[in-house]
């Protein structure tokens, strides 16, 4: 591991348990991680497994009743965990920005794109109101928006799916931050639409300097576009290493199984797309062992009893939580 | 847009059509000789004249509506055989005090109901809201006019403030302190019913609309709590509660009919239940009509704002 | 918010807000209100109407135990025999209502088409104008004044109103797999509007029956109130109300009583209609 200042974020024993009339629901345990400064790390996992909790937990927002958060989270520095909201509004914005899932629901309907922007601008950056305007103009030629000047105007429901998630990237960017949460940024987008918006984040963080925790159930989207990522099932990390270990390496079934049921390219046309059977476990009732046991066809009685931790693997940096793991001989599912 | 407010007038005028017809029916709801009901003790073949030229009592009845409505749409809606005095200039007198009890009303059940609401919704199910909640659930099932009976026992009777009992109306053309005492009781009486509609609709809306991903966004933004509230839950969720107020102006003039008729203030619903009860039957169809149509008006008023509120609404 | 997509997939625990002992207070408190109206000829009260003029304006007391009114006339027996014009007219008017609106608005909100298009346009038209404007109007021409009359008016009065909730209601379900998936298998519409949608719109049209009785009784009222329901002597807690005008600095109690009689039977009602609501989970439409 490198010098602790290098690394813009740690995070660490993360857990995040919501209080729900039928008990306490771990929605994410134990999660521990580092980003460096400029990386791009990436967060997958089917519906369900906790990754979007996480990726507002780091980021402290939660809501703020009925949860409690417990390990740690060091955001240049700024421990996450626990802190006040006033606390963590300075950083908001300034230190961290999200990118959300649903450019529908995620912009205010009755409210002009422009006011959206440029609120930000004003009120963490004190600009002057004719500043601000100018400034939300750049953020939204930035995007790739055409005639910003028009759009600036506008109210979410005049534009598409894509534009209003290009805006929502804008406001994420409007303060600079230099971390960027993408809480998938691009499911509720059509398909043709999805490249343009991940190869803009990329492009983005480039330029700016940023490092990104890009979200996603979608091993594909990772795969170019990240250096390491990290595989969650039922709120745990089960997989975690480079990008490239994990698509060629990967020793938990749970990942070759979310490998298998992603679409490639590379694939002959016609092929069936391997489904998991069984679903994500309900996370009011776990049981004592390996949560991904039922739906896994390796599961021996060990793993029904006993949950695996975490444990490195051949490569640096790659670990995974299994008893009874892949052999690493195998690199054919690489992509 | 266009197309919505063209839409919009269009049920307009067939709304004020069918209240012009409704009205137009009522005077042959009454039993026995129209005219000689109409007319009460003033009948003579005189007076007799004035109203066949007024309704066209003779002629077949769907001429008589034209004629009725010929007359209105010249601003005649005759002259009343009981005071001799022509209906549209009682209506013209006692419109404004409605308007003013209104007025203040409102200011008064927004002023209380909005701040409640928002302090209920940051915490829904907290002491604060649990109290709030249950105090408009109870004041809920307190009709307007056993609130005015309570406020005149209390503050008239009890603590003796001037101008505020029955018959104690201070004109605005006078004294206007004394106008407003005189006021207060209906402004208040109205504002309470009003109130409780106000807060209950816009706390459930805001608890709504703070659940909203938009919300999160403008928090991870790095705005504070008010700005948030204000800026980011208040706009949207003030289209549910316009379009309560809109619908609550009918609860409104019924509280207002109740005040004037307990404090003797001569408003309109003072003077409707005055014309009621000396079967002044040319005034009181003439205050339907007017104060129907009014209620519309102000309902299509709203619905205007809303849609200048929420972009949404004329989309779709 | 956040958690809506990790929440979807936990199954969500069967529960139902209880209904609570205060919801079956009220309950009681309603029965036995409706108990007091059916036999207020056969209980052991004093004659509403008679005016002993050497008990007038006193204060509750063992033998008058609410007090009398300005008139020496026993102002408890009054509520009693007061309550049958409040009961009957809330029930009365809102069986009309319902018998009207509620049907229609089913079939509408089934059949869809031209004839839900044209009956919807129709009731929203009559919705804008406003009911109470409209039954005093009718009510100060069509005289004189009966209890009938004032259920029939206000009963057509709230057609637009149920028609709505009950269409709204029944829109939801309607669109539900199971209804369509039993129109594919071709089962009589009659049998599809009784066996599928009836039951589920049910609890809507129960809690907004209860909080639309309350509404109407309170407009009955106001009529009162005004004196444009029902001709005195015949007591109601509204006329009551109105009588205790004129005497309000010397017998409070004249208003005071009737009044609280109203506000808990309304109360009662509205705390019903709002526990079932919740209770079936409806949320809060715009009832």
């Amino acid at each position: 591991m490198t010098d602790v200042s290098e690394k813009l974020l740690i995070v660490e024993d993360l857990s995040t348990t919501f209080a729900t009339a039928g008990g306490p629901l771990p929605a994410v345990a134990n999660i521990s991680f580092d980003l460096g400064r400029n990386e791009t790390i990436g967060i997958v996992g089917e519906s369900g497994s906790g990754k979007t909790v996480l990726s507002r937990t780091i980021m402290g927002l939660q809501p703020r009743t009925n949860v409690s958060v417990t390990g740690s989270v060091l955001l240049d520095g700024n421990e996450m965990v626990g802190a006040s909201e006033d606390f963590k509004r300075r950083l908001w914005g300034t230190e961290v920005a999200m990118v959300f899932q649903d450019p529908m629901t995620s912009l205010n309907p009755v409210m002009r794109i422009g006011k959206q922007i440029d609120e930000a601008l004003r009120v963490r950056l004190g600009m002057s109101k004719q500043d601000a305007k100018a400034r939300a103009i750049e953020l939204l030629e930035l995007v790739g928006i055409p005639s910003p000047v028009q759009r600036y105007k506008a109210y979410p429901g005049q534009l598409s799916g894509g534009m209003r998630q290009r805006v929502v990237i804008a406001i994420a960017l409007a303060c600079s931050p230099k971390l960027l949460m993408a809480d998938e940024p691009t499911t509720g987008l059509d398909v043709t639409i999805q490249a343009q918006i991940l190869n803009l984040l990329d492009e983005l963080k480039e330029r700016l300097h940023m490092s990104v925790v890009l979200v996603t159930h979608d091993l594909g989207v990772v795969a170019t576009r990240t250096s390491r990522i990290v595989v969650m099932y039922a709120g745990r990390i089960v997989e975690i290493g480079a990008t490239r270990d994990v698509f060629a390496n990967h020793r938990m079934p749970y990942t070759r199984a979310l490998l298998e049921s992603s679409p490639k390219v590379s694939n002959a046309s016609h092929t069936r797309l391997i489904t998991i059977p069984g679903r994500p476990p309900n996370l009011l009732k776990l049981t004592q062992g390996c949560s991904f046991a039922p739906r896994c066809s390796y599961a021996t009685d060990k793993c029904h009893q006993e949950r695996p931790e975490l444990q490195a693997a051949d490569q640096p940096g790659h670990s995974f939580a299994c008893w009874n793991p892949l052999p690493t001989t195998r690199g054919d599912s690489a992509t | 847009m266009l197309r919505y407010v063209i839409r919009r007038i269009l049920m307009l005028i067939g709304i004020v059509f069918i209240i012009s017809v409704g009205s137009f029916f009522l005077i042959h709801l009454l039993p026995g000789n129209i005219t000689a009901v109409i007319e009460g003790p003033g009948a003579s073949p005189e007076n007799q004249a004035k109203l066949f030229k007024l309704l066209g009592l003779n002629r077949p009845i769907y001429e008589q509506y034209f004629v009725w409505i010929g007359n209105i749409l010249h601003g005649n809606l005759g002259t009343s055989f009981i005071s001799q005095t022509p209906v549209v200039t009682t209506i013209g007198n006692a419109l404004p005090i409605d308007l003013e009890i209104m007025f203040l009303s409102q200011i008064l059940a927004f002023a209380v109901a909005i701040p409640m609401a928002m302090r209920s919704a940051r915490k829904p199910d907290g002491v604060i809201d649990r109290f709030f909640s249950a105090g408009s659930f109870t004041m809920l099932s307190v009709p307007s006019f056993i609130v005015i009976i309570l406020l005149v026992l209390f503050v008239s009777i009890k603590l003796g403030i001037p101008h505020t009992g029955p018959s104690s109306y201070v004109s605005l053309r006078g004294d206007w302190i004394g106008n407003l005492e005189s006021m207060a009781l209906p402004a208040i009486t109205l504002a309470v019913g009003s109130f409780v509609v106000y807060f209950r609709v816009l706390r459930s809306d805001l608890i709504a609309t703070l659940q909203e991903e938009f919300i999160t966004m403008a928090r991870s933004k790095g705005l504070s709590q008010r700005r948030i509230m204000w800026r980011h839950a208040f706009r949207p969720s003030s289209v549910a509660l316009l379009g309560a107020a809109g619908v609550n102006i009918g609860g409104l003039l019924a509280g207002g009919f109740v005040v004037q008729y307990l404090l003797n203030i001569p408003g309109l619903g003072y003077t409707l239940i005055a014309a009621i009860n000396t079967d002044d039957y040319l005034l009181v169809q003439g205050i339907v009509l007017v104060v129907s149509v009014g209620v519309v008006l102000i309902n299509f008023f709203f619905d205007f704002i809303i849609n200048i509120v929420d972009p949404r609404i004329s989309r779709e | 918010m956040l958690e809506l997509e990790e929440m979807a997939l936990v199954e969500r625990p069967e529960k139902k807000k209880p209904l609570g002992p205060l919801f079956w207070l009220c309950v009681g408190w309603i029965a036995l209100n409706i108990f007091g109206a059916i036999f207020a000829n056969v209980l052991p009260l004093q004659n509403p109407l008679y005016q002993n003029y050497s008990a007038i304006n006193v204060g509750p007391s063992l033998h008058h135990i609410f007090g009398t009114d300005d008139i020496g006339r026993d102002i408890f027996s009054r509520i009693v025999y007061g309550s049958r014009v409040s009961i009957a007219v809330g029930f009365g008017s809102m069986v009309i209502g319902f018998g009207i609106g509620a049907p229609l608005g089913m079939l509408a909100a089934y059949r869809r088409g031209r004839f839900d298009t044209i009956l919807t346009t129709f009731m929203y038209i009559l919705l804008a104008f406003p009911a109470i404007i409209a039954t005093i109007a009718v009510l100060s021409f069509w005289t004189p004044r009966s209890v009938f009359k004032i259920i029939l008016v206000i009963g057509l009065a709230s057609v637009p109103l149920v028609y709505r909730v009950i269409r709204t209601a029944t829109l939801s379900v309607a669109t539900k797999d199971y209804v369509i998936a039993a129109k594919v298998q071709g089962a009589k519409d009659r049998r599809i509007l009784m066996k599928e949608l009836l039951p589920n719109i049910a609890p809507i049209g129960i809690s907004f029956l209860l909080i639309g009785i309350a509404t109407v009784i309170a407009l009955e009222g106001t009529l009162a109130f005004l004196g444009l329901s029902v001709t005195t002597p015949t007591p109601s807690w509204g006329n009551m109300i109105n009588e205790s005008r004129t005497v309000l600095q010397q017998n409070p109690w004249l208003a005071i009583f009737p009044s609280l009689a109203l506000c808990l039977f309304l109360l009662s009602l509205n705390f019903i209609g709002d526990r079932l609501r919740s209770h079936f989970d409806v949320t809060e439409v715009k009832l």
